[in-house]
């Protein structure tokens, strides 16, 4: 595809999404629109959502996995696009939970297509699970009564529109020129993975230079050994790098590398909870001095 | 020995270290902040002692670096000569006296511990002052003890007059010390090296080489900075009003450690100052004419320690008039006289002042001398301290003021001839001032025992309520708003005893050594030439011509005589209540008057320098407000008065607003990037 | 010896990341209910892991992921706290709508008012159609319970 063609596309693709996104969603005042509106509306955004997934580059033919999985991830694609743009235009705040649950989901499936199986599953969890649940709980407590002027009415559709499909298109203008101007070295995934990600690892031995005793050492290879690679370090006979087992290899990064960062969040957790149940806290704050 | 003077950075140490210690740690540790200080100046002193036996005019001792800027490099340095000793052993003696008089006079009062950390500071600065061996630090120091006497003026700062009284002494001193610090940078750019170290100032060949200008000039900026700090006309308006101080600290700073800097700085430089007569005679006349001014002051005060602050004035007077005399040949009798007078001074000044603190501690803060009358029995070893003290004061033989005060006179009654000498052809005006001195030391011997009788003699008196001259009783305990003639007893922690009682022994005896010394000083060191050998000891003194000088029947005899006419006058007309003094103010009434009101000195500089700084200081202040502020605020309000119109009302207080401007933002730069 | 997640690839989950992204934008820009408001602000967190993902996978490194654990984990630290804050506000005004927060404006600036406007336009009489909200069957009578002194507030 030549770069006046991808812009073309880009470029219609983005603005039909435009278009019909701004037909989905609601109206300004909260009036009622006419079904051919959401029709239209529908209609220009699955083109849009047609031409972007035209943006991206189709997965090679030839060995079936490749094909099945470059398959798959157009529909997990189109899927997260779809729920997402679902999400953003539904009256119902419950739709829109719901919505967003369906978003969380194909995401969770393009994480597992990048090799990410862990953060799938905790994705679909956490989110799907829990912050979804969450949102509808606070839905159902807040909106008793269902309808509500606001949710019929949006904030300045058109200018909300043009600034968020401005800055996708820009984006996706960026992302498209990208494959063809920027190659890594050429030296394949083990150059990829001696990253210099961790100089402190390599700070390690400078610091324990005076470490003479046998158990010292042992102890010392065992903590400083390389972590950060997603490829296993004995690839066998298969000419195609081998990924580490992926719970394995993560909770290796996490707890090896990563490992004050594992604890800040979860001290950032715990602060959260605590703020969470003073703020949402239904009885009055006592004053200092007051008895109860 | 040796020890002691290579280590006499100890001197200032101790107090220094003393009034730390009372200011910060004695109150914790539960130790009275009285000792430590006490201890201090008492450990300076016998310091001092073993340094003045070893005084020797090259001597100096590098303490520590200090400013090191290229060529111009001063050292902490300290010079063990014949004067600084001398002034070491002098300063420390008498502050220690006044330390422990202090102990009894200020027990009880609130800011005890304060007190005597101030102090400390105050004896540290002041032997640092006269230690030190260059312009520049001799100039910190300087600075140091304005600081402290600034604080201790102002220890009572609660009380209106004590706080104006502290300012107004800062002030005048800042001042002075201009002249200081021009005389300083004037110093820089003509000696040699840049070097402003006393040696290589003082030198013979860094004199001679000095421009025409510099020789007057610099002199000149030195005597300026002399008349703030040891109070002559025109800058003396501060010392009547630091009485305001306690008593203690009016006897140090009137006897030892603060007024006697002038006098020492100008010692110090004699060689300098010697290079031109013109000042040395400017000098002698400003002494001169600050002596009779407050002598005639002196006369009409009612209050007894505005009376010895006045002869203060007056002594310091009679200092600068000896130092001024030093023309041609006399230089060396000049500085000899000056600081003999300096140093008997210092015993019987601190004395009358710590007399008259004991008075007024008795009489329960009242210092009006109309007030109270006769205390010679109920006080009698405050009645006789004094009484030495006033003869000492008045210069009757054989007490220390009579050599002293004998030697200025001596040497005023020579200049005129050793300007001839020289060839000086202004030097026969040396002549109406010694006559002039004469007239003061009958004025001193007068008001000093009018002080004396009016407050030890005649029938008993003490003060009450209902007296006439009494101030009207405050309305509230702590009403400070009222004339504080006396001394605020509802600020000062010890108006509760019974009045009329003797002081304490901690308080007396160091009258009797003082006393003692009034009395002993002048017959131990002048007769004997003790003080003159010592002096030789001094940077500088044994390149001034020393002229032998015939010693003369007339001086002597005539002062002797004069003095004792003072007092005759003075029993005549006080010994005993009567209406003669009365009779006399109304004969001379203007004159009466305007020595009560003090020569209007303060009203007139009320109504002209200050009304002069104060017109500036409208101009200024219009200036800033107007111009600058307009400036500024004129400046501020243009992207103000922008927003406004423009900017504000997309501050509507939405957050979807604000999020969808910064996503639009990111957009257009990304776009603006791409694009470009 | 090749990996098969080339740069084109990673393109592609760049790109998808970057719509998600741009559709949680204009969410977030364009509902009024405070809770769409976040659901929204948590669909741009899931474009930004996505494309973390990708990257981590394409550089061969566990950093994109262990990145993305923590943009879950502060994503829920964040849900917790939005809502606590959501029920905060929603017991002062009863609403959810975010227009009726903007008192910290510019001193003499209206309010952007638009839920005057909206009751104005909007007719609130039920249609059929996608305006239908669903309704919950009766399930009997309701238990008497004990008004509690919060839920009272909140009326």
């Amino acid at each position: 595809m030549t770069d006046d063609a991808t812009f073309t596309l880009a470029t219609l693709g983005v603005l039909s999404g435009a278009i019909g996104t701004y037909l989905l969603l609601p109206h300004r005042r909260g009036r009622a629109k006419a079904r051919t509106l959401y029709v239209a509306g529908g209609l220009f955004a699955a083109l849009g959502l047609l031409g972007f997934l035209l943006l991206l580059t189709p997965p090679a033919l030839s060995p079936l996995g490749e094909l099945v999985s470059g398959a798959f991830f157009y529909v997990f694609a189109a899927g997260a696009l779809g729920c997402g743009v679902m999400t953003v235009t539904s009256r119902n705040p419950v739709y829109s939970a719901l919505w967003f649950a369906g978003t969380v989901i194909a995401t969770a499936g393009l994480f597992l297509l990048a090799d990410a199986q862990f953060l799938a599953a905790g994705t679909v969890i956490v989110y799907a699970g829990a912050i979804v649940v969450t949102f509808l709980f606070v839905i159902m407590l807040a909106q008793m009564e269902g309808k509500a002027v606001y949710d019929r009415a949006a904030r300045t559709p058109g200018r909300a529109v043009f600034t968020s499909f401005l800055l996708l298109w820009s984006l996706a203008y960026c992302l498209v020129g990208l494959s063809g101007s920027y190659r890594p070295d050429a030296a394949g995934p083990e150059a990829a993975a001696e990253d210099r990600l961790h100089p402190g690892r390599e700070l390690g031995p400078h610091f324990f230079q005076e470490a003479t005793g046998a158990g010292v050492r042992v102890v010392l290879d065992k903590a400083l050994r390389p972590t950060s690679s997603l490829f296993a370090e004995d690839r066998g006979d298969s000419d195609a790098a081998i990924l580490k087992p992926n719970v394995a290899g993560l909770g290796e990064a996490l707890y090896a590398d990563h490992l004050v960062t594992v604890e800040l969040a979860g001290s950032l957790l715990f602060a959260a909870l605590i703020a969470a149940v003073l703020i949402a806290d239904p009885r009055p704050t006592r004053k200092r001095g007051e008895t109860a | 020995m040796g020890f002691f003077v290579d280590n006499i950075w100890l001197v200032p140490a101790c107090p220094l270290v003393g009034g730390l210690f009372a200011g910060f740690v004695a109150r914790r540790v539960k130790i009275d902040p009285f000792a430590p200080v006490a201890i201090g100046v008492g450990l300076a002193f016998l310091l001092s002692l073993a340094a003045y036996a070893a005084a020797d005019p090259e001597k100096t001792v590098v303490v520590s670096r200090w400013i090191e800027a290229g060529s111009f490099v001063v050292p902490l340095e300290f010079r063990v000569d014949g004067l600084s000793t001398l002034m070491l052993s002098m300063v420390t003696f008498i502050s220690f006296l006044v330390v422990v008089f202090a102990g009894g006079y200020m027990a009880g009062d609130p800011g005890y511990p304060r007190f005597f950390a101030e102090i400390g500071l105050f004896v540290f600065s002041m032997t640092g002052l006269v230690l030190s061996n260059n312009y520049v630090l001799t100039y910190a120091f300087w600075e140091g003890v304005g600081v402290c006497s600034y604080l201790l003026i102002g220890f009572w700062y609660a009380k209106p007059a004590a706080a104006a009284a502290a300012v107004k002494a800062f002030l005048v001193n800042r001042l002075g010390d201009i002249g200081f610090a021009l005389a300083i940078f004037w110093l820089w750019t003509v000696v040699p090296n840049h070097d402003l170290s006393y040696q290589n100032v003082l030198a013979d060949s860094t004199l001679q080489s000095l421009p025409e200008a510099a020789r007057w000039g610099i002199p000149l900026l030195l005597f300026w900075a002399a008349t703030a700090k040891s109070a002559q006309l025109p800058l003396y308006v501060w010392l009547p009003d630091a009485m305001e101080g306690p008593t203690p600290v009016s006897a140090l700073i009137h006897a030892a450690t603060m007024v006697t800097a002038g006098v020492y700085l100008i010692a110090r430089s004699t060689p300098l100052i010697a290079l031109s007569p013109e000042v040395q005679l400017l000098i002698a006349t400003i002494g001169c004419l600050t002596a009779l001014l407050a002598a005639l002051i002196a006369l009409t005060q009612n209050d007894l320690k505005r009376v010895m602050a006045y002869s203060t004035v007056s002594q310091l007077g009679y200092m600068f008039m000896a130092l001024g005399s030093g023309v041609g040949s006399l230089a060396r009798l000049a500085i000899v006289a000056g600081m003999f007078h300096l140093f008997t001074h210092a015993f019987f000044k601190a004395l009358l002042f710590l007399a008259s603190g004991s008075v007024m501690h008795s009489m329960g803060d009242v210092i009006d001398m109309r007030r109270f009358r006769g205390l010679r029995r109920r006080m009698p070893y405050t009645c006789w301290t004094f009484a030495l003290g006033a003869l000492a004061l008045a210069g009757i033989f054989p007490t220390a003021g009579f050599w002293s005060k004998d030697e200025v006179l001596v040497a005023l009654g020579a200049a005129p001839h050793a300007s001839r000498e020289i060839g000086f052809g202004m030097g026969w005006l040396y002549g109406p001032l010694y006559w002039l001195a004469m007239l003061t030391a009958f004025l001193t011997a007068f008001y000093t025992f009018r002080a004396f009788f009016m407050t030890f003699w005649g029938p008993e008196k003490l003060p009450g309520p209902d007296d006439p001259e009494a101030p009207p009783a405050p309305v509230a305990a702590h009403d400070h708003g009222h004339d504080h003639e006396d001394h605020a007893a509802d600020a000062h922690g010890h108006g509760h005893h019974e009045i009329g009682l003797e002081s304490p022994a901690i308080m007396t005896y160091p009258m009797i050594v003082l006393a003692a010394g009034a009395l002993l000083v002048g017959l131990l060191f002048g007769p004997t030439g003790l003080f003159e050998g010592h002096l030789e000891h001094t940077l500088g003194f044994e390149s001034l011509p020393a002229a032998g000088h015939a010693f003369t029947w007339t001086t002597p005899i005539v002062s002797t005589i004069v003095a004792l006419a003072g007092i005759a006058l003075a029993f005549v007309m006080y010994a005993e209540p009567s209406d003669l003094p009365a009779r006399v103010a109304a004969a001379v009434r203007p004159l009466y008057r305007a020595s009560l009101n003090k020569f209007h000195v303060d009203e007139i500089y009320d109504g002209t320098v200050m009304a002069l700084l104060r017109g500036f200081t409208l101009g200024s202040r219009i200036f800033d407000v107007k111009v600058i502020g307009g400036l500024v605020q004129g400046v501020a309000n243009v992207p103000w008065a922008a927003a406004k119109d423009v900017l504000a009302k997309y501050q509507n207080g939405l957050i979807q607003f604000y999020a969808a401007a910064s996503a639009l933002s990111v957009a257009v730069l990304l776009w603006l990037l791409l694009f470009t | 010896m090749t990996d098969p997640f080339s740069i084109d690839l990673l393109t592609n989950y760049l790109l998808v990341g970057a719509a998600l992204f741009a559709l949680g934008m204009l969410g977030f820009v364009s509902r009024r209910n405070l809770i769409v408001m976040f659901l929204s602000a948590e669909m741009m967190l899931q474009g930004v892991g996505l494309s973390l993902v990708a990257f981590g996978r394409f550089h061969g490194n566990w950093t994109g992921q262990v990145f993305t654990i923590v943009i879950l984990t502060v994503a829920a630290c964040e849900a917790s706290i939005a809502m606590a804050l959501i029920v905060v506000l929603y017991n002062r005004k009863e609403s959810l709508d975010v227009t009726l927060w903007q008192e910290v404006r510019e001193e003499g600036v209206g309010p952007t008012d638009l839920v005057d406007e909206a009751t104005q336009a909007a007719p609130l009489e039920h249609e059929d159609g996608i305006e239908t909200y669903p309704t919950l069957t009766p399930a009997g009578l309701e238990p008497a319970h004990p008004i509690q002194p919060w839920t009272e507030r909140r009326r």
